[in-house]
């Protein structure tokens, strides 16, 4: 360093000048790297790098990128296609205790024995694995008035469910309510609900037990 | 001494006469920043371990402290200082003058009043929600005509050089010049002008914080380092012809890389990964850079003890390394899952910024200064201090931030701990980067003392006059221990 002791860290001294450290850097630039054995090896190696490392970044995107699916935030989502995968088939029954949750089991609970004087049990019920024509009719229009269940009396109503569930929910719904607790009766199908709802179009009226004792015999 | 050299002398004593007042104007206001931002700084973090510090004002509440300071010191003091550098260092090396330099004062005062206006709109509690943009809306015009005169001076500078080659911290400068409002007006284009909705915020501001470090900071220290190197060790870059590579794969990189700080985050997970697969292409730069500049300084290191300018550029080539290889570390989604949202998340941000960029001004300004000012450094006591302060500033708050991080994120990771322990366990480690905090603002006290003695015209008078002698032509024959 050309700086006198004196004039330490005082003004800083350059070692070259500006157009010669562009000068040499230009020359260097067009020079070839210096070659050892025959090869130069850096530009070889950087080479090798700059190779795996599209390599391994292609792969890795593959793995994590989820199909560069704007809705999936997690890179542990399952990689397969829409549609390659085969969806899980669900029972009726599986989705018939979905209804049964939300609609139903708010009256006769969730263990289907209703309450005592005022929801008539479902398990167990003749009515419920009764003619499957009866059951759809209570679900689609309501029920009023005395009814006898597994001996004993209810005096209530039952709102009609068939505006606000469809055919298929209400089948599933009842193929439940037929088969759990211990219950066995037939299945309903949907095209059923579908061909009794188009029997009663015009009718409002809830029904009653009485009536419903005609239907199914 | 022959006449050609004598003229390539009084050429840059010409150069340097016409970027002076531009030129100290932006660092003197940086300094400034620089002084402010720090004792923000400090403030918001002994609020950390001392909750009860000026709580009773609003304007000084953490939430509004942290962010004042953040800005002030990334537009004040990094930006201003950037500018100043980049506007020099450009002249300097297209071998021409800084015209009409009255315009540059006007840029001054637009981005100096923006950022005025946009600290005390934060303290007044009218910051936006986003990192790094926090001023309040309307300070962006000024900010923009403001930085459109400095990015335009850079790029004509370049465009009229006297020059036929073309050096590594020309393409940085450069590129840097159009990266940052490239960077800028999308974010606020996408975040305040037409907001893009919901998750694409936080992805478009990710972005933003990761280019203002990756492609205007970095850049600007890798330009002042790639310069001082072969000036001041009278040697070439090694592997100089690898410079170009290095380059173009960092800057593409680094500008898809923003995703890799929302690992973790419930974005569109190709985002993040992206982000990772471009961060984890950084080795490359990363290592070509290393081996230029690592290179070069080996077997040289004895020269760097004697210069101050030196010291401080080998103190931002650490700091960049270590910047890059945390960040690296910090997109691996094993590690993040534990460290993001730690203090080591703000340690890589604060090495690229500080260790890295600042000190690399610093000692870009202890060679520029006294050749524009024509005065030498008065008090080589400050000098060192500064130096001093800064160096074990780095080291200390280096160490402080990373072992606090790591236990943050192993307490965070341990569903046993409640929150609040974790806050009380690392109370020590805040109360201890405060002091590292308030080394660092000595040592920056110390440089605006010998910075007023160097260029304030009235404190300046008594102040030595500086002898600079004409370098020598750099030679081929100097690069030894090529590898
Ligand atoms: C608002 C409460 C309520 C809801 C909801 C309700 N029920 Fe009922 N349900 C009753 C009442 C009350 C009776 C007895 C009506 C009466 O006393 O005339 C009844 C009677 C019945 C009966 C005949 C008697 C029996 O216990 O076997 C069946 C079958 C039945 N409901 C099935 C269903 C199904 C299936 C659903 C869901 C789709 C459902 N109910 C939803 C209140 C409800």
């Amino acid at each position: 360093m050309s700086q006198k002791p004196d004039n330490h860290f005082k003004v800083e001294q350059a070692a070259a000048s500006d157009d010669s450290i562009q000068q040499v850097h230009a020359q260097l630039l067009g020079q070839k790297p210096e070659k050892k054995d025959g090869y130069p090896m850096l530009p070889l190696v950087f080479l090798g790098v700059m190779c795996s490392a599209v390599f391994f970044g292609s792969i890795y995107m593959a793995h994590n990128s989820v199909r560069f699916d704007p809705l999936v935030v997690n890179e542990h989502a399952k990689r397969e296609k829409p549609g390659a995968v085969k969806v899980a088939a669900v029972s009726p029954h599986d989705l018939g205790k979905r209804v049964f949750k939300n609609t139903c089991m708010a009256c006769h609970q969730e263990n289907g024995l209703g309450v005592p004087g005022a929801f008539p049990p479902l398990a167990g019920s003749e009515w419920a694995q009764g003619p499957e024509d009866r059951v759809i009719r209570i679900v689609l229009l309501g029920l009023n008035g005395p009814i006898t269940v597994k001996g004993q009396e209810y005096n209530s109503a039952m709102a009609s469910l068939g505006g606000v569930l469809k055919d298929d929910q209400i089948a599933n719904a009842l193929t439940y309510v037929r088969s759990e607790w211990g219950n066995t009766a037939s299945a309903v199908t949907p095209e059923a609900v579908a061909k009794v709802r188009a029997e009663l179009a015009g009718r409002t009226a809830p029904w009653t037990a009485a009536e419903l004792l005609k239907i199914g015999n | 001494m022959n006449s050609n050299d004598q003229n390539a002398r009084a050429e840059q004593q010409e150069i340097d006469a016409s970027a002076k007042w531009p030129v100290l104007v932006f660092f003197g206001s940086a300094l400034l920043w620089l002084l402010l931002g720090g004792a923000l700084q400090l403030a918001a973090n002994i609020q950390l371990h001392t909750p009860g510090f000026l709580s009773g004002c609003e304007w000084f509440t953490h939430g509004r402290l942290a962010p004042a300071a953040q800005n002030a010191l990334i537009y004040g003091w990094g930006m201003n200082a950037a500018f100043a550098f980049g506007l020099w260092l450009m002249a300097r090396l297209s071998a021409t003058t800084l015209r009409h330099g009255g315009w540059l004062f006007v840029a001054a005062k637009f981005w100096n009043l923006g950022i005025t206006l946009g600290i005390g709109g934060i303290l007044a509690g009218y910051s936006t929600s986003f990192e790094l943009l926090e001023m309040p809306r309307y300070v962006t015009l000024l900010l923009l005509v403001a930085y459109a005169i400095i990015g335009v001076w850079v790029v004509t500078t370049f465009s009229i050089r006297n020059t036929e080659n073309v050096y590594a911290s020309q393409w940085y400068l450069f590129g840097a010049a159009f990266w940052f409002p490239w960077l800028y007006t999308i974010a606020q284009v996408m975040l305040f002008k037409a907001p893009v909705r919901g998750v694409l915020q936080p992805i478009v501001n990710a972005w933003y914080v990761h280019g203002l470090f990756g492609l205007w900071f970095v850049p600007v220290a890798l330009a002042a380092i790639y310069y001082f190197l072969p000036k001041l060790l009278g040697k070439p870059i090694s592997n100089y012809y690898l410079a170009p590579l290095a380059f173009w794969w960092l800057v593409a990189s680094t500008a898809l890389a923003g995703g890799s700080r929302l690992i973790g985050a419930p974005v569109p997970v190709w985002i993040p990964s992206l982000g990772i697969v471009a961060n984890m292409m950084l080795v490359l730069p990363l290592v070509i850079i290393g081996l230029n500049f690592l290179g070069t300084l080996s077997g040289r290191f004895g020269a760097v003890g004697g210069s101050l300018t030196l010291r401080f550029i080998v103190l931002s080539i650490a700091g960049f390394l270590l910047s890059s290889v945390l960040g690296l570390a910090l997109s691996m989604r094993s590690f993040a899952a534990i460290m993001q949202f730690t203090l080591l998340v703000g340690l890589r941000d604060w090495l690229a910024f500080y260790a890295c960029f600042s000190t690399a001004m610093f000692g870009a300004a202890y060679f520029f200064l006294p050749r524009l000012t024509g005065k030498e450094w008065r008090s080589t006591a400050l000098v060192k201090a500064h130096f001093g302060a800064t160096a074990l500033g780095v080291v200390l708050l280096t160490v402080g931030l990373a072992v606090a991080g790591s236990q943050q994120g192993h307490l965070l990771n341990d569903p046993a701990v409640p929150f609040g322990d974790i806050t009380k366990a690392l109370a020590g480690w805040h109360t201890f980067n405060s002091v590292v905090l308030g080394v660092l603002l000595v040592g920056h006290v110390a440089f605006l003392i010998n910075f007023i003695w160097i260029a304030c015209p009235i404190n300046s008078q008594g102040t030595a006059v500086a002898q600079i002698t004409n370098p020598p032509v750099l030679s081929l024959a100097a690069k030894e221990g090529h590898a």
